[in-house]
């Protein structure tokens, strides 16, 4: 038997096995899987499902790269000198993806970058809501903005940084993003100093919003109903804290606030206020 | 041979009926799917309870078998980022939000159960937890997601248990020394009791220390009493109305000079610390609990402050009754820290633990979850509860007298006043200067002074890692509600994807209003430093 013949054998062998391997089946990788991974935060699957996509236009395919790029922060210098002129281009165009890249872009210079640059992202927050007034990213810039106007603002004071935060507020048409922004307000109202009567207010039509996530909308509900006791409002205390008592039964401050409770009912007694 | 062959085949047959009937599971062990379950709970007790849910689900699910993986918890974490990172994590583990450098794990590798948790139980059926939403069912309606998800909104985990802290007594010990077996029923008596533990160790000619002594249980034992004490300075300092003190709020309170330890609740605090250290073997601060687990089982000590994590191991390992005893507290006529005192501290929540989250690459999705479910189902989490000692996470599912010690009512205050430890590294402060307080030539002014000085820098560097977490927590979900916005922009009528995107960016602009905020705290202290 020839010395080559085991060799040929096994080549052979191995490869019916690779022509017995199924074809990888692509035909399921879309934008959307992409688009998919990358919400839930697996960028490098995402990449590698975007390698893999057959029939994508070029501006999305672009924004894809730059958000894939963004992903895992924190990013070096030259990194962004790559992705901005990419978004900077995506900006240049007139439609959700333009938008989206102006936002981005913004976002760079105002949180992601190490070292902020709060007037920069003001200017493309400017552009954002001057091309697309209506656009959900121009109102979501309005949000950002207005949290640095209330804490980063360190040249103003407390009543001027409250005052520019209100102006954004103003603009605000989402019913949701309202409410981040007025709560944010509210709690630095709060942290500010400024009287109860005008913390309130805020802290109540955030909560009138609803749809706060995790232990927030507790805290809210038991916030409000402190914080009017403390005012004096003893019926708005009693409603709040009656509905912490509905809403949140397996709340481990369940024996505070009923402590608490106990004394707004005396308070109201002696008013003669009870019902 | 003939007439041998029918009675052999009904009786093969009435066989099989009653394996089929009662077993359901095949007689040669071949089963199509495997899962596995990790944790580190390997201390006694625990993995026999699931190792009970598991025989059973086995019986009931014949194509499945079910893997316990122990794993210990010092390599927990390095294990966990090894076989996450390797794509050869188990399908279901144990994971909690207060592991250390894991933060990014869970939006990457775990899948949400939200959708899951608001159907019923299917292994509900028949008990009285039937047609309850699975959620429904926890006793705490896992709300410990509600303040930890990973993505605020989703809940990713089921739980097993709930616990508290305890003062573990050895009854046989206590009948010796006091000629009774019952527990000291105030603090007054628990007074007395360290007097008559001295006597009773001098009369027999060898110690006895009312509480076993480590570094561990010594930090437990003294942050619990600490808390009784200074709920009143926490009532104060809640300025912002919630009820309760978070950390990040009592940090910059002590770093803004709202409290400090020079406060006389928390000067009357530390002379209570330094009566209990007095009831310990001297030189404590040198050992691990291991140590204290040794002294209260050579009965050489009468209680062992610790959580109820504690309790089977105890039992077990124990030669003599071993009860779970809640803390006698001091009284507001207490003559240390009466005048602090505005009622009971609570000793326990039911806020419930041990969860088990899913790998978002399990190959099982669907057999892992069923198993989640019995696990947690009333019969599973009973089977749990009985073979473990430690009580159930659901609700309405009866459990042992052991078991049932382990919980507390709703009767106390649950305040998060300062204490000889304030989050970040500052536990090592208190650690290093306790000399200083219990030591010879210590006392609480020394103490409190030494506090006072140290804990600063630490207190700032935990806030300013607190500023960093909510930092990281923000920065990557830009893209991602970015990808949501795609999502939604080829599926405009999946109210799904935008609800999803809507929580995002809530949790976003929530982190990120937060790190700001801190920020601003942070400028302000180094402002006024170089003032």
């Amino acid at each position: 038997m020839p010395r080559s013949y085991p060799a040929l054998g096994a080549a052979l062998i191995g490869l019916s096995f690779v022509t017995l391997a199924p074809a990888k089946d692509l035909s399921f990788v879309t934008m959307d899987t992409v688009w998919s991974y990358a919400a839930s935060n697996q960028p490098l699957e995402a990449k590698a499902a975007l390698d893999d996509v057959e029939t994508v236009d070029e501006r999305t395919k672009t924004l894809a790269e730059a958000v894939l790029a963004m992903a895992r922060p924190p990013l070096s210098e030259g990194d962004w000198a790559k992705i901005e002129p990419m978004l900077a281009q995506l900006a240049q165009g007139d439609d959700e993806i333009a938008a989206q890249a102006l936002y981005l872009q913004a976002r760079m210079h105002q949180v992601q970058k190490t070292t902020p640059d709060y007037a920069r992202a003001e200017a493309l927050y400017d552009e954002l809501a001057r091309r697309w007034p209506e656009s959900h990213w121009a109102q979501l810039g309005f949000v950002k903005l207005g949290f640095v106007k209330l804490f980063a603002n360190d040249a103003a004071a407390p009543r001027a940084r409250i005052a520019a935060a209100e102006v954004l507020l103003a603009m605000l048409t989402e019913p949701a993003l309202r409410r981040d922004l007025q709560l944010q307000i509210g709690w630095a109202a709060l942290e500010y100093g400024f009287s109860l009567d005008d913390v309130l207010p805020h802290l109540i039509a955030a909560d009138a919003v609803g749809g706060l996530m995790g232990i927030t909308p507790e805290d809210l509900v038991i916030q409000i109903g402190e914080l009017s006791f403390r005012a004096g409002h003893l019926a708005q205390a009693k409603h709040y804290f009656e509905r912490f008592f509905a809403e949140f039964p397996t709340s481990t401050r369940i024996y505070n606030v009923r402590q608490r409770m106990n004394e707004l009912e005396a308070a109201l007694a002696a008013k003669g206020d009870g019902a | 041979m003939r007439k041998f062959a029918l009675p052999v085949f009904v009786l093969g047959y009435v066989v099989a009926v009653w394996w089929v009937f009662t077993k359901s599971t095949p007689i040669v062990d071949e089963r199509d799917v495997t899962i596995r379950i990790a944790h580190w709970q390997i201390e006694l007790g625990p993995p026999d309870g699931i190792d009970a849910v598991i025989k059973r689900y086995e019986e009931l699910n014949p194509r499945v078998r079910v893997k316990q993986v122990m794993v210990p918890g010092p390599v927990y974490r390095q294990w966990m980022r090894a076989n996450f990172s390797g794509d050869t994590a188990p399908d279901i583990v144990e994971y909690g939000a207060w592991l250390d450098g894991l933060a990014d794990l869970p939006v990457r590798y775990f899948d949400p159960l939200t959708e899951d948790l608001l159907e019923p139980n299917p292994y509900n059926q028949g008990t009285v937890l039937e047609g309850v939403p699975w959620l429904k069912t926890f006793a705490d309606e896992l709300s410990e997601q509600r303040l930890n998800s990973p993505e605020p909104g989703q809940y990713y985990c089921v739980t097993l248990s709930r616990g508290s802290q305890r003062l573990f007594c050895n009854r046989n010990l206590l009948r010796e020394i006091t000629g009774r077996e019952e527990p000291p029923a105030d603090f007054e008596e628990m007074r007395e009791l360290f007097r008559q533990a001295h006597a009773y160790g001098e009369k027999r000619g060898r110690a006895v220390y009312p509480f076993a002594g480590s570094r561990d249980n010594v930090y437990w034992l003294m942050s619990f009493y600490m808390r009784g004490v200074t709920m009143k300075v926490g009532q104060r300092i809640d300025e912002n109305g919630y009820m309760t003190v978070y950390p990040r709020d009592l940090m910059w309170s002590f770093l803004n000079g709202r409290w400090s330890y020079q406060e006389p609740d928390v000067k009357a605090g530390l002379a209570l610390l330094a009566e209990l250290s007095e009831q310990m073997k001297p030189g404590y601060m040198q050992f691990v609990r291991d140590e204290a687990v040794r002294q209260f089982l050579n009965g050489d000590a009468l209680f062992l402050f610790a959580g109820t994590w504690e309790a089977t191991s105890l039992r077990r390992l124990a030669d003599f009754p071993v009860d779970a005893l809640r803390s006698p507290q001091p009284a507001k006529d207490d003559p240390v820290v009466g005048s602090a005192i505005i009622g009971h501290v609570s000793d326990g929540d039911n806020v419930t633990g041990f969860g088990f989250y899913l790998n978002k690459r399990t190959p099982h999705r669907k057999e892992a979850v069923d198993f989640l479910r019995f696990l947690t189902s009333y019969e599973g989490i009973k089977l749990f509860t009985d073979h473990s000692g430690w009580p159930p996470s659901v609700r309405d599912v009866p459990m042992s007298e052991e078991a049932a010690s382990a919980l507390s009512p709703d009767d106390g205050f649950a305040y998060g006043g300062p204490n000889i430890a304030v989050g970040g590294a500052t536990r090592t402060v208190f650690e290093r200067h306790l000399h200083a307080l219990t030591g010879p030539g210590g006392s609480v002014d020394k103490f409190a002074q030494l506090m006072d000085a140290e804990m600063r820098e630490p207190v700032r560097e935990a806030l300013a890692i607190e500023q960093r977490a909510a930092r990281w927590a923000m920065l990557p979900q830009d893209t991602r509600v970015v990808a949501m916005g795609q999502l939604e922009r080829s599926h405009p009528d999946d109210a799904a994807t935008e609800l999803r995107r809507e929580r995002l960016e809530a949790a976003q602009n929530l982190s990120e209003a937060r790190a700001l905020q801190i920020a601003r705290q942070l400028r302000d202290l180094a402002a006024r430093q170089n003032e």
